[in-house]
């Protein structure tokens, strides 16, 4: 006859956690079989398991993260720190930093902007602008002269150390040296004067401000493009300093001008090919006569 | 997370997880592997890994997860040795059978029990030494080993069955 044990296969798992009813135990206690299974189960109940030294296995594994992890931990902690804040700063400051560009004496640049709109950039002059995000803020910082052709979109603005320029997409010209000037040659601009931002000009095509004395000055214009950006510098009754002054845009000299009277008036144009062409073509209506210096750095100027 | 929980991270929580379950849980793996060197080892690493991973382990969790861990870090060791146990060194050689006359030897049948326990299938041996030699309850070994206590009471019967066919011959009745 089959034994319970034998057709049951949790028989005997239950009769070690004595979970077994007390008919079951009974009948179990008289089989052969059992005496064999107690004795096993007293004698595997005599048996102990490996020896553990907790602590000492505690100390192994503090060691462990110690020399290792926490060493590394704190490590890679910092390192990530430094890393990020550099990357934070180092991308702030590049996100936000300024591209300059600079036209050397007698030398002109064209710049196309991310926006499409192009900027001539006359000789000795600079202008600064963000280097991202160009599209949502269009604003840069001009100093010297430059010819803006720019293309439909946001305000455009023209920071200058005279005043504020915006347009929305036209063509015009900024002079800003001693002599402030601004042209438009096509569509339409404003003007804000630094110190009176309270009134705006508005320019259209053919209309110009300018800035002698701190006092604007309206007024119109005929020519289709600025006269420099064919190579020719052009004045309209202007004092003489500030055609020397435009003369060293061009070309790199200092004019010694002490015995010379540079407030009266100059009409004419200059090449900014040819220095000397460009001296005679000033000096001569003026009645003036000039003197290199050895190293033909300065000019000496003389009334004739 | 609980904010009343004991947090792993600080080191007498640790420390107190530590001498709760690192000698139970070397000895769950040990009975699996028979490499106390081994066993030791994974369960060493498994608290250098909670002890990095204390911020996201609750401390009621903790058991589960090293007992976890560990039976998984050792599935993933492939070599497994034979268990080697001990007799305690307080057993007494006239140890009261109703018929002690049905050993022989008592020295010989109980090196061949231990024998026959290395011999055992791993899941048998683990559950059935959980049960006799560390006198865990069904319900308990069910927590460790994820299997239900129906299970357990299968797999102890099976180990008890396998043990008497080893060693049946050797208890004359």
């Amino acid at each position: 006859m089959a034994e319970n044990y034998d057709t049951d296969d949790t028989f005997l798992g239950r009769w070690i956690a004595g979970e077994l009813s007390e008919q079951e135990r009974i009948a179990f206690e008289k089989t052969k079989a059992y005496k064999q299974f107690n004795i096993i189960n007293k004698e595997v109940q005599l048996l102990e398991g490996p020896n553990i030294d907790t602590e000492a296995a505690l100390k192994a594994v503090k060691l462990k993260l110690k020399s290792k992890q926490k060493r590394t931990n704190v490590i890679k902690l910092w390192q990530s720190i430094t890393v990020a804040a550099i990357i934070i700063i180092s991308s702030g400051l590049f996100l936000n930093s300024s591209k300059t560009y600079t036209t050397a004496i007698g030398e002109t640049q064209n710049i196309t902007l991310a926006d499409g709109s192009i900027v001539n950039l006359n000789a000795n002059s600079s202008i600064t602008l963000k280097r991202f995000f160009w599209n949502n803020d269009r604003q840069l910082n001009l100093t010297g002269e430059a010819y803006f052709t720019v293309t439909k979109g946001n305000d455009f603005i023209v920071n200058t150390s005279k005043g504020i320029v915006k347009v929305l997409g036209t063509q015009f010209n900024i002079k800003d040296r001693s002599f402030f000037e601004l042209k438009c040659y096509k569509g339409k601009v404003s003007f804000n004067k630094l110190d009176d931002l309270t009134k705006t000009f508005i320019l259209t095509k053919g209309m110009q401000v300018n800035i002698s004395d701190s006092k604007i000055n309206e007024g119109i214009f005929e020519e289709q493009a600025p006269k420099w950006k064919q190579g020719v510098s052009s004045f309209k009754a202007q004092p003489f300093s500030i055609v020397l002054e435009e003369l060293s845009n061009y070309y790199s000299v200092t004019f010694e001008t002490s015995s010379i009277n540079t407030n009266r008036l100059f009409t004419g144009n200059f090449s900014h090919k040819n220095l000397d062409t460009a001296l005679k073509t000033t000096l001569v209506p003026m009645g003036i006569t000039y003197k290199k210096s050895s190293n033909e750095n300065i000019i000496m100027l003389q009334n004739k | 997370m609980s904010e009343k929980e004991p947090s792993i991270c600080e080191e007498k929580n640790y420390n107190q997880l530590f001498r709760k379950f690192y000698e139970p849980v070397t000895k769950f793996i040990y009975y699996k592997c028979g490499d106390l060197q081994q066993a030791e080892d994974i369960v060493q690493n498994v608290f250098v890994k909670l002890w990095k991973l204390c911020a996201t382990i609750t401390f009621s969790k903790a058991k589960s997860y090293i007992y976890t861990a560990s039976n998984n870090s050792f599935l993933n060791e492939v070599a497994h040795q034979k268990v080697v146990l001990k007799h305690q060194k307080t057993v007494s050689d006239h140890a009261d059978y109703e018929s002690p006359d049905f050993l022989i030897e008592i020295d010989e049948f109980r090196e061949k029990l231990k024998t026959a326990i290395s011999a055992l299938a791993v899941k048998e041996r683990e559950v059935f030494l959980l049960s006799r030699v560390e006198n865990k309850t069904y319900k308990e070994i069910a927590e460790i080993t994820g299997l239900t206590v129906k299970a357990i009471e299968r797999r102890m019967s099976k180990a008890l069955k396998e043990l008497r066919a080893l060693l049946g011959k050797e208890i004359k009745i």
